[in-house]
C-alpha cells in the first residue's frame, strides 16, 4: 500500500517541485537566520534542558500542575484520548457551546478531535490559513508546518468557490478573503481551543508563537479557553525558554522571530463582564513511557520545528501524505510509533535512507536517524521479519556460501552483461535497473586479485578491509588502493576470511545477522598485525570504527570478543583519511599532469557519521586537480545500501536530482570515496547516456602517482 | 539602540516613526486618522486609555477628531479600522514590542483592527529579550505578546502575505519625553 501511495506522490509534480523549491530556499535561509549566533550553543541547552524534563517528568507536571492551578487555569492531566474528548465536549455541553475555532493543535488531531465534535453537532473551524484550506478541501496536512504546501493558488481558489463563495486564484485576494470569513467565526465562538508551543512548569506559562494572529483572537474572543498541550512541551524553569525562542522561528521558518508570541499566565475578566474561562489538559498519550525509555527518552528534546522534514531527501519528494500520519517525517516517524504504537510505523520506519542529513540541523539534538533504526530493531525483533528478507540476510552470515553465490552470479549475469553494466533485469526485478544501470559482479573478485599482486615487504603494514562493493563488484578500487600505498612503503595486508560488515543487515534491524557479521570480521582480522586497519567504503569504516562493539554488546558476546572489537576499532581509518595525511607528509607525491576539473559527492557516511569532507579534495587537489562544487554535494545520492532495492523509485528519484546538480558543474569527472555512491551515480550516467566518469578518489590518485 | 530597533522592526515591515515629545505624537497621529479614515463616519479609531493620555484633554481630541472610540467593547474594536494602545518595552535585537494586558481592552486595539498603532515610551527599549523579561514579573501578569511586525502569512504557494487574522499595519510610535 505504501508504495502506491509513494508513486502517487512522486508522479504529483507540483507537491515535490513546491516541497523542493521549498527546502532548497530554506537551506540557505535558515543559515542566514542562524548568522551571529551560536547554533551548537542554543542546541546543546535546548538538549540539555529538554533531556530534564525526560527524566524528571512526574515531577514537572506536578510543578505545572500546581502553579497552573495557583494562576486560576483549571488544569485536567490524563493519558487517555478519550478522556479528554469528553472533557471537552462536557464543557462545551455544559456553557451550551455551538461553535469553536482552532488554532493549531496537532495534540488535538491526535486524537481526531474534529470529528467527535462534529458528531456532537459542534462546529469546528480551522482559523491557521493553510490549515483551514486543508479543513475545507477535507484533506490532510503534507507538512507540519507548511500544511498546504501541496496546493497552487488555483487549488485553494477552486477549495473556496466550492466551499464558501466564489474567489479568483489572487493570494493576496484569498489571504483578505479568509480574514472576512474566519473574522465572523471568531466573534460567533464560544471556545477557542489552542496548543502550545512551550509550558513553564516554574510559572504555569503557555507560549504560543504564530505568524498570522490566529491564536490571539482565538484566545480572546470566545469566553473559554482550552489549551491541549503535550507534556512534552514543558520545561522546569522560566528561563529555559530563551533558548527555545531563538531556536524554533529560525529552524522552523528561518524568521529571527514570529509575529507573534503569546505569554498566557491566568484568566481575566471578559469583555462582557464575566470571568473568563481557562483550561489546560495536559495531554500524555503514551509519551511519559516515552520519557522512560532509556534510548526514546530524548525524543522530548523536539521543539517540533520540522527542520528534519525540510533537510530530508526524501521527505522533499514525497510529502506528508504518503506517510498517512499526524505526524510526518523523521520525527513523525518516532512519534507515530509512540502515539499510535510501534506497529503503525511499520511501513513508514523503512523510508528512512539513514543519510543523517536531519542531525544537523535538529534544534534538540536528536538522533532521528538512531532512533528510527531502534524501531527497526524492535519491529524486526516483535514481528519477525519475513521469511525471504531473513533468509537473505542469514546466507550473508555464511560466508562461504555467500562468496560463492557471488561468484556463481558473474556467471549468471553474462546474458545480461555488456560493458561491465547490468542494464536489464528480467520480470520482477527490472524496477532495479529501470533509471540506473547496475554494476556486473567481477569475473575475479579483488581477494582473489590481490593474490597476484606483487608487494615489496615493508615494516609499515595496514590491513584493508575491502567490503562487499570492492571486492566483487569494483576490484580495481582495492587495486588502487595497494598501488597508492605500497608508494608510500606500506604494505597492505587482505585477510581472506573477511566478510560482509553487516550493514545490510544492521540497517534493516536485523541485529542478530549483523552481531555475526561483527564476530567473523574481528576473528578474521584480528590475528593480523598491523598498524591500521584501512577501508575504502565509508559504510565499512563506520562498521568496523562504532558500530562492531555496540553491536556485540548488544547482543550479549563474550567479554574478549567485545575487548578485541574495541582494540581494533582504534586502528580503524578511513583510506581518504590515511592517504591525505601520508600526501601531507610527503609520502605520497604525484607526477606533474595536464590540470583536470573535478566535482566532488560526499558521501552520507563519511561526512556526516566520520567528519571527513576536506580530506578527499586536498587530496585530489595536490594530485593536480581542480575542484568546482557541485550544488548540494553532501546531499544524498539516492544509494542507502538496500534502501535502492527496497523504495527504487525514490531512489532513482534522488539520483536524478544528484545528477543535474553535477550536469551543471559542465564538469566531466565526478569524484567520491563510497562504492556505493559510485555505483549508483555511474549507474545513472549510464541509463541518461552521458558523458562523464564516476571515480572512486583512489583511482583517479593511483593514476596520477609519481613512478619510483 | 533605538536606531538598531528601527533597522529590525522595519526589516520586518514594521513602520517606525520617532517623536522628541507627547504633543509631536498627538499631531502625527490626528493626521494620520485624517488621512486614513473618513470624518464623516461612525468610529473607526478605538484607543485604550493609558499613561500617555494623561494630562490630554480627551474631550478636545473628540471634538476634533470624532472617529476616535475611547469605550472599546468587542463591537467597537471589531468594526474600527484603526487600534490605537500604549505598549510595555521594545527589543531592539529583532525590532520587537512587547505587549502586557491586565485588561482585555489593551489588547482588542492591537489584534482586531486592521492597522495598529503602538505608543512606545522611548526609554522602554532594551537590547534584548532577556534584558526586557528581567523587568517584567511574569508570574503577575495575566497575559502578554511579543509582537514582531504585522501578521504574516506564507501558507499559499509559500507566498508571503502581509496582513491575515491580525493587523496588516504596525506602527511604532517611539516617543521621548513622557
Amino acid at each position: 500500500m505504501i508504495k502506491e501511495e509513494i508513486k502517487k506522490a512522486l508522479q504529483n509534480a507540483n507537491l515535490a517541485g513546491a516541497l523542493t523549491r521549498f527546502s532548497e530556499a530554506y537551506a540557505v535561509s535558515r543559515r542566514k537566520a542562524y548568522e551571529g549566533l551560536d547554533f551548537e550553543e542554543i542546541r546543546d541547552k535546548i538538549a540539555t534542558l529538554k533531556a530534564y524534563v525526560a527524566e524528571n517528568l512526574n515531577e514537572i507536571i506536578d510543578t505545572f500542575i500546581k502553579s497552573a492551578k495557583k494562576n486560576g487555569a483549571k488544569v485536567f492531566y490524563t493519558n487517555k484520548p478519550d478522556e479528554i474528548r469528553k472533557y471537552i465536549i462536557e464543557l462545551a455541553k455544559k456553557n451550551n457551546v455551538k461553535s469553536i475555532v482552532k488554532s493549531k493543535s496537532m495534540a488535538t488531531e491526535e486524537i481526531h478531535l474534529n470529528k467527535y465534535l462534529k458528531e456532537e453537532g459542534i462546529e469546528v473551524n480551522e482559523t491557521d490559513l493553510g490549515e483551514w484550506i486543508i479543513q475545507l478541501a477535507g484533506q490532510r496536512p503534507s507538512h507540519m508546518v507548511l500544511p498546504a504546501i501541496h496546493l497552487t493558488r488555483y487549488d485553494v481558489s477552486e477549495v473556496f468557490t466550492k466551499k464558501v463563495e466564489p474567489i479568483e486564484p489572487d493570494i493576496s485576494k484569498m489571504v483578505k478573503f479568509a480574514r472576512k470569513h474566519l473574522r465572523r467565526k471568531f466573534l460567533a465562538a464560544e471556545m477557542g481551543i489552542t496548543g502550545a508551543n512551550i509550558a513553564v512548569a516554574e510559572t504555569g506559562t503557555l507560549l504560543i508563537f504564530t505568524n498570522e494572529g490566529n491564536a490571539r483572537l482565538t484566545m480572546a474572543l470566545p469566553k473559554i479557553h482550552v489549551a491541549v498541550v503535550g507534556v512534552e512541551k514543558l520545561v522546569a524553569k522560566f528561563e529555559d525558554i530563551f533558548p527555545i525562542i531563538r531556536a524554533l522561528p529560525r529552524s522552523a521558518t528561518a524568521q529571527l522571530i514570529t509575529s507573534y508570541i503569546s505569554f498566557v499566565n491566568k484568566p481575566y475578566t471578559h469583555f462582557d463582564g464575566s470571568q473568563k474561562e481557562f483550561h489546560i489538559i495536559l495531554f500524555d498519550n503514551n509519551r511519559s513511557a516515552m520519557a522512560k525509555d532509556p534510548i526514546f527518552k530524548q525524543t522530548f528534546q523536539c521543539i517540533r520545528c520540522a527542520s528534519c522534514l525540510n533537510v530530508c531527501p526524501v521527505f522533499r519528494l514525497i510529502g506528508g501524505h504518503v506517510f498517512g500520519k499526524v505526524y510526518t517525517g523523521g520525527i513523525g516517524t518516532i512519534l507515530t510509533a509512540w502515539t499510535e504504537g510501534l506497529k503503525a510505523s511499520k511501513d513508514i520506519q523503512g523510508l528512512c535512507i539513514q543519510c543523517g542529513n536531519c542531525l544537523k540541523v535538529c534544534p534538540g539534538k536528536i538522533d532521528i536517524p538512531g532512533l528510527i533504526l531502534e524501531i527497526r530493531k524492535r519491529l524486526s525483533k516483535e514481528e519477525g521479519l519475513n521469511f525471504k528478507t531473513k533468509a537473505i540476510y542469514s546466507i550473508v552470515n555464511n560466508r562461504k556460501l555467500f562468496h560463492s553465490i557471488l561468484k556463481a552470479v558473474s556467471k549468471l549475469q553474462k546474458p545480461f552483461e555488456r560493458e561491465g553494466f547490468i542494464r536489464h533485469l528480467p520480470l520482477f526485478l527490472s524496477d532495479l535497473t529501470e533509471d540506473r544501470s547496475l554494476p556486473a559482479i567481477s569475473d575475479i573478485p579483488f581477494r582473489d586479485r590481490f593474490k597476484e599482486i606483487k608487494q615489496q615487504k615493508f615494516d609499515k603494514k595496514v590491513i584493508f578491509f575491502a567490503g562487499c562493493l570492492i571486492d566483487f563488484a569494483y576490484p580495481e578500487i582495492g587495486e588502487a588502493l595497494v598501488k597508492i600505498l605500497n608508494s608510500a612503503g606500506i604494505e597492505v595486508l587482505f585477510p581472506e576470511e573477511q566478510t560482509c560488515c553487516g550493514a545490510p543487515a544492521r540497517y534493516s534491524g536485523v541485529m542478530d545477522v549483523a552481531a555475526n557479521n561483527a564476530k567473523q570480521n574481528i576473528e578474521a582480522l584480528f590475528p593480523y598485525e598491523a598498524d591500521y586497519v584501512i577501508s575504502a567504503c565509508p559504510t565499512c569504516t563506520v562498521a568496523l570504527k562504532k558500530q562492531f562493539t555496540k553491536d556485540l554488546q548488544e547482543q550479549n558476546f563474550n567479554e574478549e570478543l567485545i575487548k578485541k572489537a574495541e582494540a581494533l576499532s582504534k586502528k580503524v581509518k578511513d583510506a581518504s583519511e590515511l592517504i591525505n595525511e601520508l600526501i601531507k607528509e610527503e609520502k605520497i607525491k604525484f607526477k606533474s599532469t595536464s590540470p583536470q576539473s573535478f566535482t566532488y559527492h560526499d558521501p552520507c557516511h563519511l561526512i556526516r557519521s566520520l567528519g571527513i569532507y576536506i580530506q578527499p579534495r586536498e587530496s585530489l587537489i595536490s594530485a593536480g586537480l581542480q575542484l568546482t562544487e557541485m550544488f548540494e554535494s553532501d546531499t544524498c545520492c539516492g544509494m542507502g545500501g538496500s534502501y535502492s532495492l527496497k523504495f527504487p523509485e525514490i531512489s532513482k528519484t534522488i539520483l536524478k536530482r544528484k545528477l543535474e546538480n553535477i550536469k551543471k558543474t559542465e564538469v566531466k569527472l565526478v569524484c567520491t570515496d563510497c562504492p556505493g555512491c559510485v555505483m549508483q551515480i555511474r549507474g545513472g550516467v549510464d541509463k541518461e547516456g552521458l558523458s562523464l566518469q564516476v571515480k572512486h578518489s583512489l583511482e583517479i590518485l593511483a593514476e596520477r602517482l609519481k613512478e619510483g | 539602540m533605538f536606531e538598531l530597533f528601527k533597522q529590525k522592526a522595519e526589516a520586518i515591515n514594521a513602520e517606525v516613526h520617532y517623536f522628541n515629545s507627547k504633543s509631536e505624537a498627538i499631531d502625527f497621529i490626528k493626521d494620520f486618522i485624517a488621512k486614513n479614515t473618513q470624518v464623516t463616519s461612525t468610529k473607526e479609531v478605538v484607543w485604550h486609555d493609558s499613561p500617555f493620555l494623561d494630562g490630554v484633554d480627551k474631550d478636545s481630541l473628540l471634538k476634533e477628531i470624532p472617529q476616535i472610540e475611547f469605550n472599546i467593547d468587542q463591537n467597537s474594536a471589531s468594526s474600527a479600522k484603526i487600534g490605537i494602545n500604549e505598549v510595555d518595552y521594545g527589543i531592539a535585537e529583532t525590532g520587537s514590542i512587547v505587549e502586557i494586558s491586565d485588561s482585555i481592552f489593551k489588547r482588542l486595539c492591537s489584534i482586531l483592527p486592521e492597522i495598529h498603532i503602538a505608543i512606545l515610551p522611548l526609554n522602554r527599549i532594551e537590547q534584548t529579550l532577556e534584558e526586557v523579561m528581567k523587568k517584567i514579573p511574569i508570574s503577575k501578569i495575566p497575559y502578554m505578546t511579543i509582537i514582531s511586525g504585522p501578521s504574516r502569512t506564507a501558507d499559499i504557494e509559500r507566498v508571503l502575505t502581509i496582513g491575515v487574522h491580525g493587523p496588516e499595519r504596525l506602527l511604532i510610535l517611539a516617543v521621548n519625553n513622557f
